[in-house]
């Protein structure tokens, strides 16, 4: 009589996962932590561990830089690898090797992960050492410090990649319907009749496109509406929810509008595709950012880029910077030269062969006039309208531990009511009232 | 050990008592060598986790803070979690659409490969090769065939004139779409166990009823079919179980999405420890996940003993 073997594919296998990395790591390696040298000796071999989170061409671009390095401190190695599959799993990867006491000198993070890895305690706070003006630390965008600082005690680390969404259009499109191209004088008015025009659905082609997924992609999207119609995200002791606001409601309504009054919005279930649509020819605008043109370039489309539409002149855009976070191994030889390394790494002259080569923005706006930056303006059209653009990212994006389960809270509803479900206020009570609850440390 | 067993029986003798002694002692080492490296496995990568995770579903914990104890919080919270019990609706009607479907359809299958036709071999292959597909893969594949713009079945419907659908992306119509993926992946499983149950049935049941007088149909049900009742009755049990930890599809296809529709308790769980950060309470749903399961199948097991269906 044949049992089933229940355990084999145990329920609590996924709840198992969870923990057999930590597991694992810790097994393996026990705990590498301590033991280090407690006096600075700058000659002294030093191993550093690097994780990039980042793949093919801009991961050869950084083990290249990092190759360098060890070139001009031949006491120093550094251990680069990607760190994780995508840099999204970087997170998780970085969770066990806390556990397992076995984490990197100098990791990739995505901003809003911030507050999270300097809760965890082993971050270092370079603080001090960025106020040298040798730094030049207000060479980065205001949102860039701001997230490398995020609850304003500490400085994690240096800003990594910056970016920020402006108004990308199909010039092909645009002429076929007779519409003049938007300017940085348009307001969401004149983009809202464009994108009305711009539809026709005869041959499957929307004015706007949104993502519906719920994901950050959906909510951080909505965040320059809220802004430029005068509204928060968070209540100024970042306590509570404060985007059920009026500013909110006629955000939302907006999106709305279009998307089920106008049908000029393409639904994106997925964050991905539809970039490749405005790129194949459906789709006549998008927002979006620099990671867009190198598709764009391959797909040889007709394009423009223009700042956001703008509520009363307030052409507010959002940027994600993420970050170079550095860990504390209390080891003062290991924090010397994983802060010197990328200090060495975020320096203009590093940075144009790394985040200007590969397409990125630059990191300081001062680079903006080097040969690099324009050589590649001139292959990617454009980016130097991004870059200037990161001057309208006034607001950053909030830092709190709570904001992942923030952001999904607003982007369920925001897809909701794009989709025709609830209205937008209703909507972004809901929304607020769970984040709320985030907020407050209740809940899971 | 089974190496008790495997000792040979032998005579009284002290010294040959001895030796067998030093014999079974080795046949208990040799036992232990062959089965320990899958015990260190088993315990290393499922039972220890399972245990330590069970002990985590009582903290809050979000990977990088200190853990905070809160007894059964997570499990209270739970209780009350509306998203949660979105998630187990879904799982519900899924588990409802994909269960009986595959039982049926295995059972239609089996009955159409039982016979002596010409490419049998091959039939048998043509309905096995989709289980043997990983579920990325088929993921992958359904969502190119579902496609609301671009998909091949919206292609067919719109050459006939039919309306088009939203598949994957309409919040009713999206688990029905991936329990017939679901299906398509895994009738395999149940036609093989049908198969092999029919093969099992002596011919002569069939031919006596019949001799008998009973019609094909009739020989079918009241001949057949309750020879099947305890492989039915195992394969109902493990397709239950494998629809409450759909994950993998959803992951693939649509990641819970439209508007949460397809959001199952394993993905609710996987994305409150792995995108939400919150371990201590994606543990916490798994074990009742778990316990709940178990109970399910504890009942149906006490169930067929007493209605006397052998199936364990």
């Amino acid at each position: 009589m044949p049992r089933i073997p229940i355990h084999r594919r145990s329920t609590a296998r996924v709840a198992a996962a969870v923990t057999t990395v930590g597991a694992l790591v810790a097994a393996l390696t026990g705990c590498s932590g301590g033991g280090g040298s407690t006096t600075l000796d700058t000659k002294a071999d030093v191993t550093l561990t690097w994780w990039t989170g980042q793949a093919d061409e801009a991961e050869k671009i950084l083990e290249g830089l990092a190759g360098e390095y060890e070139k001009l401190h031949p006491n120093v190695k550094i251990d680069v690898s990607s760190g994780a599959p995508s840099t999204e799993d970087l997170l998780q990867k970085l969770s066990a090797s806390f556990a397992g006491g076995n984490y990197p000198d100098v990791s990739y993070a995505f901003g809003s992960w911030a507050s999270q890895l300097e809760a965890s305690n082993r971050t270092l706070d370079i603080t001090k050492q960025v106020a040298d003006p040798d730094v030049d630390w207000k060479g980065f965008s205001g949102a860039a410090r701001q997230t490398a600082r995020p609850t304003g005690k500490k400085t994690i680390g240096f800003p990594a990649v910056v970016d920020n969404i402006s108004l990308l259009y199909n010039t092909k499109l645009f002429d076929a319907a007779g519409i003049p191209y938007p300017t940085d004088r348009w307001t969401w008015d004149d983009f809202r009749a464009a994108a009305k025009k711009l539809t026709n659905e005869s041959t499957d082609t929307y004015g706007y496109a949104y993502s519906v997924s719920g994901s950050e992609e959906t909510t951080w999207q909505f965040w320059p509406h809220l802004w430029q119609n005068g509204g928060e995200v968070l209540s100024s002791d970042g306590k509570k929810a404060a985007f059920d606001s009026t500013a909110g409601v006629d955000a939302l309504t907006l999106l709305r509008d279009m998307a089920i009054d106008d049908k000029s919005v393409y639904l994106d279930q997925t964050d991905t595709k539809f970039g490749q649509l405005f790129a194949g020819g459906h789709i006549g605008m998008i927002t979006s950012g620099p990671w867009q043109l190198y598709d764009l370039k391959t797909a040889k489309t007709d394009y423009g880029v223009t700042v956001l539409p703008g509520t009363d002149g307030n052409h507010e855009t959002v940027s994600g910077p993420d970050l170079w976070t550095l860990f504390d191994h209390k080891d003062a030889n290991r924090a010397h030269w994983a802060y010197e390394f990328t200090k060495w790494l975020t320096d203009p002259a590093q940075d144009e062969r790394w985040n200007v080569e590969y397409g990125n923005l630059p990191l300081r706006e001062s680079e903006t006039s080097s040969a690099a930056f324009q050589a590649q303006v001139k292959a990617l059209p454009g980016l130097d309208v991004m870059a200037a653009n990161s001057a309208n990212a006034k607001h950053a994006r909030p830092t709190v531990p709570a904001y992942n389960k923030l952001s999904e809270a607003i982007g369920d509803q925001i897809s909701a009511v794009l989709q025709g479900q609830g209205t937008p206020e209703s909507g972004l009570k809901a929304a607020a009232a769970k984040a709320d609850a985030a907020l407050e440390g209740n809940g899971p | 050990m089974s190496a008790a067993h495997l000792s040979p029986a032998s005579g009284v003798g002290v010294d040959r008592q001895r030796s067998r002694r030093r014999r079974s002692l080795r046949l208990t080492l040799e036992g232990w060598a062959f089965v320990g490296p899958a015990t260190v496995l088993v315990l290393g990568l499922s039972i220890f986790p399972a245990i330590w995770s069970f002990f985590l579903s009582l903290q809050r914990w979000d990977g990088f803070s200190e853990p905070q104890n809160i007894g059964v919080g997570n499990y209270a919270y739970a209780l009350k979690d509306a998203d949660l019990a979105a998630a187990v609706t879904h799982t519900v009607l899924y588990t409802a659409l994909f269960v009986p479907a595959s039982i049926l359809l295995g059972l239609l299958l089996a009955v159409a490969l039982n016979r002596r036709i010409r490419f049998i071999g091959l039939y048998r292959t043509a309905i096995f090769v989709p289980f043997v597909a990983s579920a990325a893969a088929t993921g992958i594949l359904t969502t190119y065939l579902f496609s609301p713009q671009f998909g091949l079945l919206n292609n067919i419907l719109r050459r006939i004139g039919l309306p088009q659908q939203g598949w994957l992306e309409d919040p009713r119509q999206a688990m029905v779409v991936i329990a017939i993926m679901s299906l398509w992946g895994s009738a395999a499983f149940t036609t093989v166990i049908f198969l092999a149950a029919l093969q099992d049935i002596p011919g002569e049941l069939v031919e006596a009823a019949r001799i008998d007088g009973a019609t094909a149909r009739q020989a079918f049900w009241h001949v057949t079919v309750p020879q099947l009742a305890p492989v039915a009755v195992f394969a109902t049990i493990w397709q239950v179980i494998q629809a409450l930890q759909l994950f993998d599809l959803v992951y693939t296809t649509t990641r819970g999405g439209p508007l949460n529709a397809t959001q199952t308790v394993v993905y609710y769980l996987w994305n409150a420890a792995f995108r939400q950060t919150e371990f201590g309470y994606g543990s916490a749903v798994a074990w009742t996940l778990f316990l709940v399961t178990m109970l399910i199948t504890v009942g149906v097991v006490l169930y067929s003993r007493r209605a006397r269906i052998e199936a364990f």
